[in-house]
């Protein structure tokens, strides 16, 4: 489940930015700040892809969007929600 | 004050609706429905933009709208046999704004049903309800200022702006350095204010406060020493968006308190909510501020400001809500501060 997690982010990732080289970033980059620059338009667009795609609310659950650290935290934030 | 319902978007079916016939591949594009023509430039009158979603092929759909001269022009065009429903939402989402923000009218009773059955939020009217609907509280906007009456040409540029970003590969910070970004904060002025209350009322992407502000009360806060006052102008080559957004910041000793943010969602994307946020962080400390804190009423509809605060090294105090139950982000000033974008024109 955490491969095919891992892999929707990364798609969702190059989709919102329109960048599909960010698909290959190792899982502890930052989203904030380069080379990712995830604002707040592109962010709520990750989200929004989220919340279609796995039915996990993000911002619901957390006030300081911690699960947009990195990719992988994102990664985990959803696999952990979805599990079975 | 609440901010009530506004539109700021009205979708319009073609055949039936706009057109008073069926537009057909080959012969004459059918005449406008005349009073719809009325409709719509009163709603351009007031700043309320204008979509189209029709079930006709693209080529049809494209020469019957282009034969008549509408007294507006259309945002976001949707042709195709899709639903409605999803015509309706891909306009919303082009102009990033809340399907609460949009109203669609449509001849055929089913295309109302559907659309008010998958997005209960859209306001669905039928083309007999439209006109009388211009008196309605949802079609009447306070003031309409300048600003808003260029809006449908600005989503226009919008539109032509993220096609080129989209197609560019460049990163967003490059990308705005190509555009020519250019973002001006300066103090706001008593000229100001009118445009200042219509971003109260018409934000909620980026309304710390999810409030409105009467225009008396934001034209003491421009006269009152204590408070600061701050308006942000965004142009770039696409064109001029004009004042865009403002903060009102309280300045103590220690701790500077933005009681109001607020930006156009017409600026989300483009750098001017970072530009807002390290500006005022600086001036924090400047004046010898310790921390800088954005009180917020959270909810679904501003994750895009959670998101900007967040970026901008901002946290939620897990104390939880003040005394009017707003959630404080804080920013401490003693971390190394924001670096302004070379785009960006900080005006004494």
């Amino acid at each position: 489940m955490t491969a095919d997690v891992d892999s929707g982010v990364r798609d969702l990732l190059a989709e919102v930015t329109g960048r599909p080289e960010l698909r290959e970033l190792a899982a502890g980059t930052g989203l904030f700040g380069p080379p990712v620059d995830l604002d707040s338009l592109t962010g709520t667009l990750l989200l929004r892809r989220v919340r279609d795609r796995w039915g996990v609310d993000v911002a619901d659950e957390d006030a300081n969007l911690d699960a947009l650290a990195t990719i992988g935290t994102l990664v985990a934030f959803v696999a952990d929600r979805v599990r079975p | 004050m609440t901010a009530g319902r506004l539109v700021k978007c009205v979708v319009w079916d073609l055949d039936g609706t706009l057109l008073a016939g069926v537009a057909v591949e080959e012969g004459d594009a059918p005449p406008p429905d005349e009073a719809m023509l009325g409709v719509l430039a009163e709603l351009g009158r007031r700043g309320i933009v204008n979509g189209v979603a029709s079930r006709n092929a693209p080529e049809v759909a494209g020469r019957a709208l282009g034969a008549v001269p509408w007294p507006v022009g259309f945002v976001a065009p949707q042709y195709g046999f899709g639903r409605k429903s999803e015509s309706v939402r891909r306009v919303a989402d082009t102009l990033h704004i809340g399907l609460d923000a949009v109203a669609f009218v449509d001849d055929d009773p089913y295309e109302r049903a559907e659309v008010a059955h998958a997005l209960p939020a859209v306001l669905v009217l039928s083309p007999e309800e439209v006109a009388d609907a211009l008196g309605w509280p949802e079609f009447s906007p306070a003031v309409v200022t300048e600003e808003a009456r260029a809006r449908a040409r600005s989503y226009g540029e919008a539109q032509r702006r993220r096609d080129a970003a989209r197609s560019s590969g460049r990163s967003t910070v490059d990308f705005l350095r190509w555009a020519g970004t250019r973002v001006t904060i300066s103090p706001a002025t008593p000229a100001d204010v009118p445009r200042l209350h219509e971003l109260s009322v018409r934000t909620s992407r980026f309304n710390s406060a999810r409030r409105a502000v009467g225009q008396a009360t934001l034209l003491a806060w421009v006269g009152d020493d204590r408070v600061d006052v701050t308006g942000v102008r965004l142009a770039d080559r696409f064109g001029d968006d004009g004042l865009v957004g403002a903060a009102v910041s309280e300045r103590d000793s220690d701790v500077w308190t933005v009681r109001i943010l607020l930006m156009s969602c017409r600026a989300m994307g483009r750098g001017v909510i970072e530009a807002v946020l390290a500006c005022l962080a600086r001036s924090a400390t400047a004046a010898g501020a310790r921390a800088l804190r954005v009180p917020c009423r959270l909810d679904e509809r501003n994750v895009p400001l959670r998101l900007a605060l967040v970026a901008a090294g901002f946290r939620a105090d897990p104390a939880g809500q003040d005394a009017e139950g707003l959630t404080v982000f804080t920013r401490p000033l003693d971390a190394p501060l924001p670096a302004l974008a070379d785009w960006v024109r900080v005006a004494p």
